[in-house]
């Protein structure tokens, strides 16, 4: 017994070093901005760049964006699929896999191809980086809520409110999205982690979002970029934790109220 | 004109047909249930009523409107689900008022009828709970309460008690029954256990692969099934392969051992075959009183039940299931006994088809 535990212990010591190492490394890296002396002037420099916030927030923008767009999207469908078409299910599974079997490189070439042209001409409109983002989202967004309906009996509660009378908006609105928060929110912040660092469609589309600004400044200097993608990771965990604070809450609040 | 119609419904999957001509007259305030085994397309039916389901086939009139190609969500129809289906984000008060709010009912009526509901069921220090805080059978209770708390016209219930304990099980049916009755709301209740099938309803459907085999009260239901499927299903049975000896007296034999039945017989010849059954509880022991069939048996089994003590005789070359009373001041047989049963001529049952 004490056996197993100490080995769990050495198993875990290792994996906090395999990932920790290159993320202090970064650390004592970007450190070194000033000869012979650890400081935060890499930080500062970042921080004082105006262009930074500027990109930070455009790309803030869009994630919200995409995360509402993706949303309403996503788990009407995924809501139909589980209570209308469950033989349909796999082959929406393969569609929302589609980031992962066309290259974002080909996907963008295709947009501008096909939209840039008669009649559409939205060569330069922003909707076709939303479009981009939310198909970089599909993936999650489609798992997280597909789980979330699995953990809920859509079809028994689908016709519990019909039968008192409730229509589709209803149903949708105030039993379903509230039983999904959770998976919803798991999906969320993916989305948005994923979007905040996405770097092709951006870059492609020339939009003056955070990725490409990311690769501008590796590219130029040495060691902001080192902080800046620290400061990046740092926000992509303070997403996650908000969602897991959030779940938690949730359970809290249920086992507070069982008392 | 019945208040509830289902004429000629049929129900079709693919190829398998799940329902098929089935057609009943429901009186206003009447509890009717739907009995028989797991496939049989109970639930298909209660859901044509409901509306989930469109039939393939036939029409469906409530209170003189044909509602056949109503959404579910315009039908005048309350429903309890087995498995609960209680919104699990909303707590008992929201639930029950879920229906009254859509409805655009005024808060203050919404929470004067949640308040009523409450009462009915008995849970009126509940309102604030969740459903995770409930146990199954409070569940079903506000599951309930939420399906009247509109005054739906038909109440419709799929297997409400199947995931119960069996003891909730006997007090909720009673509970269920008391308030349809309080409320004189007019219900189908499916279910796959005869005991509450017999318990609770007006009249029974008995359904077998998709068809009715028989509709009557509870008690022609036990004492007089009319097809060897309802003989089988409904309580324990005995049955065995006859041949007609003389119809005019209603003589059979079975393998030799004559029984003397008071069915009609008209219409069968001398050589016929026949299916004979009589119930577990119309036997007795020939000691203290003879009837119109006296049999030589066998003790083969003795099993005690509680109120109830079963033995298995042999008749002939066929065992039969033998109900007595459990009275600790009798002895009871031994197996390997040879005795005598009785039962009366009425006890057996020539069955049609
Ligand atoms: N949506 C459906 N698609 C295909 N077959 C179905 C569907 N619903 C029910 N069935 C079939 O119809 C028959 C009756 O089912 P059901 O009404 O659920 O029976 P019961 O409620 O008596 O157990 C079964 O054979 C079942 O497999
Ligand atoms: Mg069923």
């Amino acid at each position: 017994m004490k056996k197993i535990n100490i080995w769990a212990w050495i198993i875990l010591f290792i994996g906090m070093i395999y990932f920790f190492l290159p993320l202090i490394s970064t650390l004592e890296f970007s450190m070194k901005m000033i000869k012979d002396r650890y400081t935060f002037e890499a930080f500062r420099v970042a921080f004082t760049d105006r262009v930074f916030f500027e990109r930070f927030g455009y790309s803030v923008l869009w994630a919200l964006l995409t995360i509402t767009l993706s949303t309403l999207l996503v788990v009407p469908t995924a809501y139909w699929v589980h209570w209308k078409l469950p033989k349909a299910r796999p082959f929406v599974e393969f569609v929302t896999l589609m980031p992962f079997v066309v290259p974002a490189v080909v996907l963008t070439f295709g947009f501008i191809r096909l939209y840039a042209r008669p009649p559409f001409f939205l060569n330069d409109r922003p909707i076709l980086l939303i479009a981009g983002y939310i198909i970089l989202s599909l993936p999650y967004m489609f798992r997280a809520v597909d789980t979330g309906l699995r953990a809920i009996d859509v079809r028994t509660l689908t016709e519990a409110a019909l039968s008192l009378g409730a229509g589709w908006g209803t149903i949708l609105t105030q039993v379903i999205f509230p039983n999904l928060r959770v998976a919803i929110l798991s999906g969320v912040f993916l989305t948005f982690a994923i979007v905040m660092g996405e770097f092709t469609f951006a870059s492609l589309l020339a939009k003056p979002a955070f990725g490409p600004y990311m690769e501008e400044i590796g590219s130029m200097r040495a060691y902001t970029p080192q902080a800046l993608s620290l400061v990046s990771f740092l926000l992509t965990w303070a997403s996650i934790g908000l969602l897991q604070w959030i779940g938690r809450g949730r359970v809290q609040e249920q086992v507070a109220g069982a008392h | 004109m019945a208040f509830l119609e289902i004429n000629n419904v049929s129900k079709k999957f693919g190829a398998t047909e799940a329902v098929s001509d089935f057609n009943l007259q429901i009186e206003k305030g009447e509890l009717v249930s739907f009995l028989g085994p797991s496939g049989c397309g109970k639930t298909t039916t209660l859901r044509m009523v409901a509306g989930f389901e469109m039939p393939t086939d036939g029409r469906i009139v409530m209170d003189g409107k044909d509602i056949t190609d109503m959404p579910a969500n315009q039908r005048d129809v309350g429903m309890v689900f087995q498995s609960y289906a209680l919104f699990p984000n909303m707590t008992v008060a929201g639930n029950i008022g879920f229906g009254l709010k859509i409805m655009k009912k005024s808060a203050e009526e919404t929470n004067q009828r949640t308040k009523e509901m409450l009462d009915l069921i008995n849970m009126p220090e509940y309102a604030h709970r969740y459903p995770y805080q409930l146990s199954g059978g409070q569940q079903q209770r506000v599951a309930l309460a939420r399906a009247l708390a509109l005054r739906p016209d038909v109440l419709l219930l799929d297997e409400p008690l199947s995931a119960l304990d069996a003891k909730i099980r006997v007090s909720l049916r009673a509970e269920i029954r008391d308030i349809q009755r309080k409320l004189g709301i007019t219900a189908i209740y499916v279910t796959h256990d005869q005991e509450e099938a017999l318990s609770l309803s007006d009249r029974v459907v008995v359904m077998n692969a998709g068809k009715m085999e028989q509709v009557g009260t509870p008690f022609q239901i036990y004492n007089f099934p009319e097809t060897n499927f309802v003989a089988s299903f409904v309580g324990t049975l005995n049955t065995a392969e006859a041949e007609v000896v003389d119809p005019a007296r209603g003589l059979i034999s079975m393998d030799g051992v004559q029984f003397v039945s008071a069915d009609d017989l008209n219409g069968r010849k001398k050589g016929d075959k026949v299916r004979m059954s009589v119930r577990p509880e119309r036997f007795n022991f020939a000691d203290d009183q003879k009837k119109d069939n006296l049999l030589d048996c066998t003790i083969e089994n003795i099993t005690f039940l509680g109120s109830v003590v079963r033995i298995q005789v042999k008749i002939g070359k066929t065992v039969f299931n033998m109900d007595t009373f459990n009275n600790p001041f009798l002895e009871l047989p031994k197996i390997g006994d040879n005795g005598q049963v009785t039962c009366s001529k009425e006890a057996v049952l020539v069955i049609s088809h």
